[in-house]
């Protein structure tokens, strides 16, 4: 009988033999993130214990992401709190403005094939892309793991993508997933994990596989992975990574559901204002007028994201009347946009740029608060009534290239009509 | 714990609050639109607004049951804490966001799933929670639920996934 990657990871961190879908396992895991949108939980949770030490502590990295910079003074003492705590225990420690954890885990070497990684953060899926098993947690089981280096486990049922054929080209893993939300729905694989094979896979770099798993989460997803290949393995080695144990899913294991994409009929896709499965044609918006236009988040906020909005700003302006923040998803990120002179070409378009986090994501960061009755294209990933602070106003989802499209002409537009809208990195 | 307390423990006896389906305990039971309050006040206005009498019939030991994806789009751990304080013994529902169930496993709180179509507020419920058996005792009805796997059984007995390690450091 065969497994799946989840069952072999799981199983391999636990018995030491594959487990099975349903299956209640006792694992250990790789690393550990705690970020301060959910640090006080996790402190508290702490502050419950009598003793002291915490021999996790140096696995586990505290991330300033969702405050950077803090927008109250509470949540300026929440940083306190935890680069206190972090002083303490000895965990590894990212500040105010380095990046959003998701991306900073990978990035700093953290995270490798056959890990388990878990974050007090549904979009720790993002780690599936590196051949990782990757999920979201709260602060008990991120405090239980401090202590023990374990977290407690159902085996997860898995859904198979399978994408053949490659992308064309305006087309992004962003896009892959709004299709399949608009099959499955929102939570449409609450429980389960995804695998996402075939040719588009095997042709993507790094940065839209990262898309691919992270915006899982969307789709209820537990965790999503990739099989590892020489792209990833050149990637990990590049990033200081450890060696990486790659685990790849048996031909005859089994899937609660396979899907099969056309990737090459695919085309650049939004998901409408308030619910993310209501998906439509960006050349089919009804040409929407736009006023604020983000790129960004754990989503879409790296470096081929910057590159995109770059390739198709190149000369041009931005719409009058339209605002075009990037906040990239890390300081890295920021600064090799910096050395490939990225940044000028957005500025001089109109554009400009926040430090590095998870930046206007999410209302909380109290980072750009659009008007009453104006509408957003964001490249991030979520798009609930109010998520950026004002419930008034309409919240769009596509990929960079459909941001920075529409961010030129001033309404919701198919990246493919413009100059440099079907750039791809070869 | 002696072998005859064990077992009691493992009954668990109240009375039905029922609730429909999607409950969002965030909404209902958590402090994310009250970042300020403390827990006494949280419990004092959970479920409130799914129900205005809940809170004048709600008494310790009694069973919260529901529908369908009990604890939606719900993340907060703190829901599953404000349930314990009120001494809620247990929610009984068809189903279950993943989210919720974890943390109400890792706070003690047990969760049972097992179909809720027969069950009223008001009904007497004795839960054996070791063999899922749930018995609505004035309509001498026996409903079987998906019995919980043993090792969150043994986290549940030890009342939180914190005080399990406390009492097995070597998980
Ligand atoms: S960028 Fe957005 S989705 Fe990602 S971790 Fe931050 S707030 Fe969450």
């Amino acid at each position: 009988m065969g497994f799946t990657i989840a069952e072999k990871i799981l199983g391999l961190h636990s018995t030491g033999e594959p487990v099975t879908a349903g299956q209640v396992v006792v694992a250990g895991i790789d690393f550990l993130m705690i970020h301060d949108g959910r640090a006080l939980g996790a402190l508290a949770a702490y502050k419950q214990l009598e003793r002291q030490d915490l021999p996790f502590a140096s696995k586990t990295a505290l991330v300033m992401d969702h405050y950077t910079p803090p927008p109250t003074a509470h949540t300026a003492d929440i940083h306190i709190a935890m680069r206190s705590f972090s002083k303490t225990h000895g965990t590894v420690l990212y500040d105010e403005n380095s990046g959003i954890s998701h991306q900073l885990l990978p990035e700093n070497g953290h995270v490798t094939c056959g890990d388990i990684v878990m974050a007090t953060d549904s979009h720790a899926s993002s780690f599936g892309a590196f051949n990782s098993f990757g999920c979201g947690i709260e602060g008990t089981d991120a405090v239980a793991a401090m202590i023990s280096g374990k977290c407690w486990f159902k085996v997860p049922e898995t859904v198979k993508v399978i994408l053949n054929g490659s992308l064309p080209p305006g087309v992004w893993a962003k896009d892959i997933t709004l299709h399949l939300l608009s099959i499955f729905g929102v939570e449409g694989c609450n429980y389960k994990a995804i695998e996402y094979q075939g040719e588009a896979v095997a042709t993507m770099g790094m940065d839209d596989r990262v898309t691919l798993c992270n915006h899982s989460a969307e789709l209820g997803a537990k965790a999503a992975l990739l099989e590892a290949d020489d792209t990833t393995k050149s990637w990990l080695q590049a990033h200081g990574a450890c060696e990486p144990h790659p685990v790849s899913a048996d031909p005859d294991a089994i899937y609660s559901r396979k899907i099969k994409i056309d990737t090459p009929a695919l085309e650049p896709l939004v998901a409408r204002a308030h619910q993310i499965d209501q998906i439509v044609k960006a050349g089919e918006a009804g040409g929407e007028s736009i006023q604020l236009a983000l790129i960004g988040s754990c989503t879409n906020g790296r470096l081929s994201d910057i590159r995109q909005t770059a390739a198709i700003l190149e000369g041009k302006k931005v719409a009058p009347g339209v605002r075009l923040m990037v906040t990239p998803a890390s300081r890295e990120v920021y600064l090799a946009a910096v050395r490939e002179g990225l940044v000028e070409t957005i500025m001089e378009a109109g554009g400009s740029f926040a430090s590095a986090g998870c930046g206007p994501c999410i209302g909380i960061s109290q980072r750009y608060i659009p008007g009453s009755n104006e509408r957003v294209i964001s490249s991030a990933n979520r798009n609930n009534k109010g998520r950026l602070g004002n419930p008034e106003a309409e919240i769009w989802i596509g990929s960079a290239a459909t941001v920075a499209a529409s961010a030129v002409t001033g309404h919701i537009t198919d990246p493919r009509e413009i100059a440099g809208g079907t750039w791809r990195e070869v | 714990m002696s072998e005859q307390e064990k077992k009691d423990s493992l009954v668990l006896k109240g009375c039905a609050h029922l609730f429909g389906n999607e409950v969002n305990t965030d909404i209902h039971c958590s402090n994310k639109y009250m970042l300020d309050k403390d827990i006494a006040y949280v419990a004092g206005q959970a479920f409130k607004q799914l129900d205005p009498s809940f809170q004048e019939r709600f008494q310790s030991g009694d069973v919260i049951v529901a529908g369908k994806n009990f604890g939606n789009s719900s993340s907060r751990e703190y829901a599953a804490q404000v349930m314990r304080y009120m001494g809620v013994s247990a929610v009984l529902a068809s189903s279950f966001n993943r989210g919720f169930f974890r943390n109400s496993i890792n706070n003690g709180l047990p969760v049972i799933e097992c179909d809720t179509k027969d069950i009223e507020t008001g009904d007497h419920l004795e839960i054996v929670l070791d063999t899922g058996l749930v018995n609505v005792t004035d309509k001498g009805l026996t409903l079987q639920s998906t019995p919980l796997p043993r090792e969150v059984m043994a986290i549940l007995e030890a009342g939180g996934l914190l005080q399990y390690l406390r009492q097995n450091p070597n998980w």
